[in-house]
């Protein structure tokens, strides 16, 4: 006990001094001038109160570790033994599928947007998978590929007014395009240079798209862009030239809520055909190849596969996907601009990715979920909100950091000694 | 002669920029060498140290204190702490317990506390920019006809203190005990922590001297702009990294050298092409500079062991 | 487990959303604008301006016997988060709006609110491409870009006449499209613009920028975008003797410059639009202000203010709470408000919004520029 009394005493003045300096004082504007406004008895109790529980916490902190360990050993968070058999497994996929399908009409249009957005970041998720998860390499500027899809989409439509569906493919294969581009400068780089590089790239096409206000609209951004429509039938009051709108075609009301639904169920078609896609990919020789890359890629190159390759596949693949999320988030809000491509964007993503735990998809989608929910959910907070985010980004890699569903592979280890 | 001049007056510019990068990128790189990990919360460091200094200088004036010297040598003194209390508590709460497992673990918790700090000091002080009038006003002057090249007093401090500092910690990791061991840490921490040096209390020393750096930084900056906002901190750590990357990471004078490069890149595309493609050039010069040399300008290549 | 786990997160979606539907016997007006974020502090003045409406009308009995609420919806100036906010104020039946600020916020959230049948009213997005798409319900309380551009480019050419002028933007949507419309206007009066570029705003240091100016002895600069950039550029152009006459659109004209700047922002040209605040007809609710240290000189508060008045009004006068009853309402009638008469377009625009040339004092105060007031044009 004694000896926690100094640690104890160090952590509460610690926090005295931080709230101190930065909750107890506050810098304000008069007129012209600025001055400094210390804040009331309220906010220094506060401040003292919270020193006090840092004290106590420090003279506790072996019990309660020593409790968590215990408990730690306990529960683990698993699939329910139930999920572990094939067949079971499939069934309750289809439920799911088929859960997530019903939902649209049961559900109110805003939390239906919402479930587009996850979707979207779920598809974002997976594809960024494919290239920090199963092949190791540290991608920060996935958003570039995101900007690339949505606004190659946004301007084929705006110039040469290609709809939904003529430019999605062309969008697919302009974000791989600068996947494999952008995978050449990265072949030699390692771990931290590779991040910063790639970071930079993101970057560079983000502030280009800035820049050229000419064509991309600059920071004005491109705005009516269309939905994808359903064969010839188009989501809105009044349909353009040639095509049929979707309540007239079936005789009911209009109702706003129907393009959003079906924003929903396209998102989530391709997010499911995403997800099987990577699915058959990791069981390919090319996704062994992509893990072999990550876990060792000397022992790789001795055994007869071309990092280059590989790395080069990893990328490209990776980034197609997230030119397809990005076409669909351009639909689906219509309007995009430089904005919404910022750095933050990858650092979301990559949380997903790592909350998730690398390689595993479910957890990735789990990780997805929970990332778009949360800062929805939090708006109860209003200003707090992104506090609490950040907070609990930092929470979940300290408390988990293997991620929700770590991926297990079947493996054998040699037991030395 | 004009044309040189104005050469000049934009190779000053870009050593002033790059010496800011310079001395928030030191912090980068030493935490790198020694943990190997990206401490992405370390602009908002010098952030706060920012807030720190002018909260100390407006209080003073406040109290009717005048003298300039008494106020910068306080709210050096003030900031340093503060800043250091600050990026001790983030090493212990967010980086310590991920220490063991992967360096991504790391980063993104480093990110998550990136964006706690941004918004706590948000909330703590407001959206609005502050300001504080300049303290050390004036400069030379020379450069005669058609263009006179203007050299303020601030830019030569600054320049001056980056450089002053970067030999000090130099000596102070070549020279010291406690240099000494962080040396050892960087190289091989397991051998240092059987060797009877106490990793963690080097760890935290490394981020504090960081820190103390970042304070630094934020005490020059802050007297040469001015202004303050949450969000100053996100785009100079920023380019700070990447000016850490481009030296060599792990590397001090890498990390300096890194920041004038950039600084000087950036002014001279101001300069001669649009400062529109700044950022494009300096992130561009980085791609060239690791395509033929990844490991940085002043780095050791990583042999890889097998 | 995985369907347990998504069905309680969503549970909870629907939940919070629902728990800020508002109470019966209320109108809940959304206020929707950047609570966080870098432009959180325009964000404010929004939110103090239509708080403030809010307050007085319902001390005053509210409208129809019901009292009005307001609700804050945090869109960051974010597109992506404007449409969440967007889809959220559907979901919870508000069926007013006042935002939202960043014209790149507004415009993919005006899409929404349109095709729901909410009324919106933005206090301070100046993009015109909001009001270009003919929505019934959508008005604005501020001028556009393309109105008072041309009332600086006018001035400039009338007045001022430089040798050698400079645009420069911070590649922001205000900012870029204040400046463009200026050099239009400039470049069809005959002057040639030497330079015309963009900086990135939150970088601290322009000096390449004033040097390369002070360079091209650029005698006139046109700033387009925020204060605490150009208080910045201010600053620095003084310490590295560039002397040249700057001007700036309303977003320039804060006190606050003079704080950045000091002796540097002296003689600063600003168009602002009138200053509501010294209107005489306006003493109490300056005064209101001031009472709860609050600032109206922000140059969004006033329209904030006004939005909520606009729709009080309208709903009075038409006895009901439909969106589209009010509209027309608007649409039709003149209402005299703090920021002075309104008349509405068809699409949405006000007919007048007026302009005006200040001078800029190193105290943080203004005086009319002596060569006049210069009018707007009716919006294109």
């Amino acid at each position: 006990m004694k000896g926690k009394l100094l640690p104890a005493f160090f952590a509460a003045g610690l926090t005295l001094l931080l709230g101190a300096s930065v909750l107890g004082v506050q810098l304000q504007s008069q007129g012209i001038d600025t001055v400094v406004m210390v804040h009331g008895p309220l906010t220094w109790l506060g401040l003292f109160a919270a020193a006090v529980v840092v004290f106590a916490y420090q003279l506790i902190k072996g019990r309660v570790q020593r409790v968590r360990e215990k408990a730690r050993q306990g529960s683990r968070f698993r699939l329910p033994a139930f999920l572990e058999n094939p067949a079971q497994r499939r069934l309750m996929i289809a439920l799911a599928i088929g859960a997530l399908l019903l939902f649209p009409f049961l559900a109110e249009r805003s939390a239906i947007d919402i479930a587009t957005l996850t979707l979207i970041y779920v598809m974002l998720g997976l594809g960024l998978n494919v290239v920090v998860g199963l092949a190791g390499l540290l991608d920060l500027g996935y958003v570039g590929f995101y900007a690339v899809g949505a606004y190659t989409y946004a301007l084929l439509n705006s110039y040469f007014g290609f709809s939904f569906w003529e430019a999605l493919p062309i969008a697919g294969g302009m974000t791989a395009l600068f996947g494999y581009l952008l995978g050449f400068p990265v072949l030699r780089l390692r771990g931290d240079y590779l991040a910063i590089v790639t970071l930079g790239f993101g970057e560079i096409i983000r502030i280009l798209l800035n820049n050229l206000t000419e064509i991309t609209g600059g920071p004005n951004g491109i705005a009516r862009i269309p939905e994808p429509s359903l064969f010839n039938l188009q989501f809105a009051r009044r349909a353009d030239e040639g095509y049929t709108s979707f309540h007239e075609f079936f005789g009911i009301a209009y109702d706003p809520t129907h393009k959003v639904m079906y924003l929903y169920i396209l998102s989530l078609l391709f997010a499911l055909a995403v997800a099987y896609i990577i699915y058959r990919l990791m069981r390919m020789p090319i996704g062994r190849a992509w893990e072999a890359l990550r876990e060792d890629d000397i022992a790789c190159r001795s055994l007869g596969l071309n990092p280059t390759a590989v790395k080069l596949s990893a990328f490209t693949i990776g980034a197609s996907f997230a030119g397809i999320a990005g076409s669909i988030f351009a639909a689906r809000q219509g309007f995009i601009s430089p904005l919404s491509f910022t750095f933050i964007e990858s650092a979301i993503v990559l949380a997903i990715v790592v909350l998730g735990g690398m390689g595993s998809q479910l957890g990735v989608i789990l990780a997805a979920i929970a990332m778009t929910l949360l800062p929805e959910i939090a708006r109860e907070f209003n200003e707090y909100r992104m506090l609490l985010f950040g907070l609990i980004m930092v929470l979940m890699m300290v408390w988990r950091p293997q991620g929700l569903l770590p991926l297990k592979r079947p493996q054998m280890e040699l037991k030395r000694g | 002669m004009e044309a040189s001049l104005y050469f000049l007056q934009q190779v000053i510019n870009g050593l002033t920029i790059g010496s800011t990068y310079a001395l928030i990128a030191i912090g980068y790189t030493m935490v790198y060498g020694i943990i190997g990990m990206i401490n992405f919360a370390h602009g908002e460091i010098y952030m706060i140290s920012t807030y720190v200094v002018f909260i100390v200088i407006a209080g003073l004036s406040m109290l009717g204190i005048d003298s300039t010297a008494f106020l910068i040598v306080a709210a050096l003194l003030v900031a340093i702490v503060v800043a250091s209390a600050h990026a001790f508590a983030v090493e212990r709460v967010a980086y310590r317990p991920v220490r063991g497992s992967k360096r991504l673990i790391a980063l993104i918790s480093a990110i998550g506390m990136s964006i706690f700090l941004q918004n706590y000091i948000l909330l703590a002080q407001g959206s609005r920019d502050k300001a504080i009038p300049s303290l050390l006003p004036g400069g030379w002057q020379f450069g005669g006809d058609g263009f006179a090249v203007n050299l303020s007093y601030m830019q030569v401090i600054i320049f001056v203190v980056t450089l002053v500092s970067m030999t000090v910690l130099a000596l102070f990791i070549s020279r010291s005990r406690l240099g000494r061991a962080c040396r050892a840490c960087s190289q091989d921490r397991g051998m240092a922590n059987l060797l009877g040096i106490n990793t963690d209390l080097v760890i935290s020393m490394t981020f504090v001297i960081g820190a103390a750096l970042a304070a630094v930084a934020g005490l020059l900056l802050g007297m040469y702009y001015g202004v303050v906002n949450p969000y100053i901190g996100f785009l100079a750590g920023l380019k700070a990294f990447t000016a850490a990357v481009l030296g060599g990471i792990g590397s001090i004078p890498g990390a300096v050298l890194g920041g004038l490069i950039l600084g000087v890149a950036e002014a001279l595309t101001g300069a001669y092409l649009s400062t529109e493609y700044n950022d494009v050039v300096s992130f561009g010069l980085l791609i060239l500079i690791l395509l033929f040399r990844p490991w940085g300008i002043l780095g050791k290549p990583e042999v890889e062991k097998i | 487990m995985n369907t347990i786990m998504r069905k309680s997160l969503l549970a909870l979606a629907i939940g919070a959303g629902m728990t800020s539907l508002s109470a019966q016997a209320e109108i809940t007006i959304g206020l929707a604008g950047p609570v966080t974020g870098p432009v959180a502090q325009y964000g404010d003045m929004q939110f103090i301006g239509a708080e403030m409406a809010i307050e007085r009308i319902n001390a005053q009995g509210g409208v129809n016997g019901e009292m009005l609420k307001g609700v804050k919806y945090d869109d960051a100036c974010e597109p992506k988060q404007a449409v969440a906010v967007a889809n959220q104020i559907v979901n919870d039946g508000v069926q007013f709006v006042v935002g939202h600020l960043c014209s790149s916020a507004t415009q993919p959230a005006s899409d929404i609110y349109a095709e729901e049948g909410i009324l919106m009213i933005t206090p301070a997005s100046t993009s015109p491409t909001i009001t270009e798409a003919g929505y019934e319900t959508v008005f604005r309380t501020i001028g556009r870009d393309d109105a008072q551009g041309p009332v600086a480019g006018r001035f400039i050419a009338e007045h001022i006449k430089p040798e050698n002028m400079a645009i420069i933007h911070d590649k922001q949507q205000y900012g870029e499209g204040v400046a463009t419309a200026v050099r239009d206007t400039v470049e069809e009066a005959g002057i040639d613009v030497a330079v015309f570029e963009g900086i990135t705003a939150g970088q601290q240091n322009y000096s390449s920028l004033v040097s390369k100016l002070k360079r091209e002895n650029v005698d006139f600069v046109y700033y387009g975008g925020y204060h605490p950039e150009l208080g910045l550029i201010l600053r620095q152009a003084k310490e590295l003797g560039f002397d040249a006459q700057f001007m700036g659109p309303e977003g320039v004209g804060n006190p606050d410059i003079s704080k950045i700047a000091g002796e540097a922002s002296e003689g600063l040209l600003v168009t602002l639009p009138q200053a509501f605040e010294t209107d005489p007809k306006n003493a109490d609710l300056v005064a209101a202000f001031e009472a709860k240290n609050q600032d109206p000189s922000g140059p969004f508060v006033m329209p904030a203010y006004t939005a909520v008045y606009l729709m009080a009004e309208g709903m009075k006068a038409t006895e009901s709470t439909d969106p589209f009853e009010v509209a027309e309402y608007l649409h039709q009638n003149t209402s005299d408000t703090p920021i002075g008469e309104v008349k509405y377009d068809e699409s949405g625009d006000l007919e007048e919004f007026n302009f005006v040339v200040y001078n800029w004092h190193a105290d943080g105060t203004k005086t009319k520029a002596e060569t006049g007031e210069a009018q707007s044009d009716t919006a294109q």
